[in-house]
């Protein structure tokens, strides 16, 4: 198989989330009215409580890392979740893409998405609340961001694997990772404030490490964004190893059936 | 070259301690060209053994080679050209016709002009240009399954698997879809294997056939020397006025099977002279009005062999 043809496994999912997307008006809502509520109720808040303007930032790179992973990881998780609601996952797993194919498919419309969401959040925080999202200079935005749709790869790889080894009912996995991520990872507050046990799970989710790297460019303490990297690809890699352990199985159990009934 | 060799395939589902078998023990060769059936009631496995030969499942046991290809260890290989259609096949369902044969043509690694001829051959064969720009979700059922078959040819594939290919289809199209099978199968020179119930459709598409029977084959031969080796002898339905000695009929040489309802007596005879002429003496005491005498059909084989 030349390049371009694996190249086009790759976008293959990217066109196909791209054009069920475009036809969707909840994609608007995705894109724009729940990031912009999420991230217009927080700035509320911190007027309401009279913060200054390091704590506004805080809870903005919170709110904005927190909605661009949720947009990201849920078009990785559409990679299956499509195929699954319309019942033509088949079609999919007959063709000779694998699941690195898939992934990086949906990865890179998720990112297209995530960076839209992005420039929403920040030109619509600047203007609301005058939160500088440029404080750290372009490369730290930059990382910050790869490491987000990193995390991002990861969760909706959970949320697919999960489909592949429990069926239907595991769609429910695509909202709440994120939640559960959300408490953990110090979206809104720092993970010093969680029990210590909880404190060590944090530590082993990039996203906190992420998080902290933006934070430290409005003094808020330190980072260690290479351990965070470190431990994102860690995932990631694992993540398409057990991704495509969880096909294999799925060939064997006959769920890969089962969901196209 | 043989297009499938399967040897003692086996599958089951479910847990250890309640376990279903689906195939026991399937030995099979198909050449390569050829379109072969698979036939059987609901549940007797047809379904599973294409899903095996076409890699959506893994054996149990057994070793399967397909197109000179170990299904196990090359699989990714094989799934570039092979194909499958199923009968109530689904697509997104917002993706028009021809972005769903796009879609599935950059599953397969086509690209560029490649990619867009495949789209326009697979249209063309499927007579799909009307309905290029519809919705999935806005297609009839009989356009739906032409759209499954022409994504089942997007990458020009040397086995095409078809799932009961006219399963919920109105007479009409189920006869349209089958001569489309055989265009595909003329054309394109694509060996094919599908599975159905219904045997009018097989007798009319396939070389050879398989009965499959509680997940076992329990017979496979061409239509005809099946028939043949059954001994399953004439059907002759006589419509008549009068009464006739059900005992006698019964005892009639070659008399396999008797019915007698209302005027109307549905026989399967083996044929001979002896038979011929007391069937004959015996219905000289009624008013015949109306004699057939048919060859048996896959539907007798059927339940021949389902008995």
């Amino acid at each position: 198989m030349s390049l371009r043809g694996e190249m086009n496994k790759v976008l293959s999912t990217t066109y196909k989330n791209w054009t069920i997307s475009k036809r969707n008006a909840f994609t608007l809502f995705e894109l724009i009215f729940w990031p912009l509520v999420s991230l217009l109720s927080i700035g509320l808040l911190t007027r309401f409580l009279e913060t200054d303007q390091e704590t506004v930032s805080f809870l903005m790179v919170g709110a904005i890392g927190l909605t661009i992973m949720q947009v990201c990881q849920i078009d990785i998780a559409y990679v299956l979740l499509f195929d699954m609601w319309s019942k033509s996952i088949k079609n999919t797993f007959v063709s000779p893409v694998r699941g690195y194919h898939l992934v990086l498919g949906a990865l890179l419309f998720g990112m297209v998405r995530g960076t839209i969401v992005f420039a929403i959040l920040v030109i619509s925080s600047k203007m609301a609340f005058g939160f500088e999202f440029l404080a750290g200079g372009t490369w730290m935005v930059a990382l910050f961001l790869v490491g987000i749709y990193l995390v991002s790869a990861f969760i909706g790889m959970v949320v697919c694997i999960s489909i592949l080894l429990f069926g239907q009912k595991a769609d429910v996995a695509a909202w709440t990772l994120s939640g559960l991520i959300m408490l953990l990872c110090g979206i809104y507050y720092p993970v010093d404030v969680l029990p210590s046990s909880l404190q060590m799970v944090a530590r082993m989710i990039p996203l906190t490490y992420f998080l902290e790297y933006y934070r430290s460019a409005y003094g808020f303490g330190s980072h260690h964004i290479l351990v965070g990297f470190g431990l994102a690809l860690f995932y990631v890699g694992l993540g398409l190893i057990v991704f495509e352990m969880a096909i294999h199985r799925a060939r064997r159990s006959g769920i890969l059936l089962r969901l196209s009934e | 070259m043989a297009a499938i060799i399967a040897r003692d395939i086996c599958k089951g589902f479910g847990s250890r301690s309640r376990r279903t078998e689906v195939l026991r023990s399937i030995n099979l060769e198909i050449a390569e060209g050829e379109i072969f059936g698979i036939l059987g009631p609901n549940g007797s496995g047809k379904t599973t053994l294409l899903s095996i030969f076409s890699t959506l499942l893994r054996p149990d046991k057994g070793e399967l080679m397909i197109l000179g290809l170990d299904a196990k260890r090359d699989a990714s290989r094989l799934r570039e050209i092979i194909n499958i259609s199923s009968g109530a096949s689904n697509f997104p369902w917002s993706l028009t016709v021809k972005e769903n044969l796009r879609q599935s043509g950059m599953l397969y690694g086509l690209h560029g002009p490649r990619l867009a001829r495949s789209i326009d051959e697979a249209m063309e064969t499927m007579d799909l240009w009307p309905y290029r720009d519809v919705r999935f979700e806005n297609l009839s059922s009989g356009i739906k399954q032409r759209l499954s078959l022409a994504k089942a040819l997007i990458n020009h594939p040397r086995l095409l698997f078809l799932d009961e290919p006219t399963t919920g289809l109105d007479p009409q199209i189920a006869i349209k879809t089958r001569s489309m099978v055989k265009k595909i199968h003329r054309d394109h020179g694509i060996t094919v294997l599908l599975t159905t119930h219904y045997m009018p459709e097989a007798e009319e598409l396939c070389l050879r056939i398989a009965f499959l029977r509680k997940g076992s084959i329990i017979a496979l031969d061409t239509p005809s020397r099946l028939k043949r080796d059954l001994h399953l002898g004439e059907r002759v339905s006589i419509r008549f006025r009068g009464s006739i000695d059900e005992e006698a009929l019964f005892a009639v040489p070659g008399m396999i099977s008797a019915s007698i309802e209302e005027g109307r007596a549905e026989l399967m005879l083996e044929r001979s002279e002896e038979g011929t002429s007391r069937l004959m003496r015996l219905f000289s005491h009624t008013e015949v009005l109306d004699i057939k005498m048919e060859e048996p059909d896959l539907e007798d084989v059927f339940l021949e062999l389902a008995r």
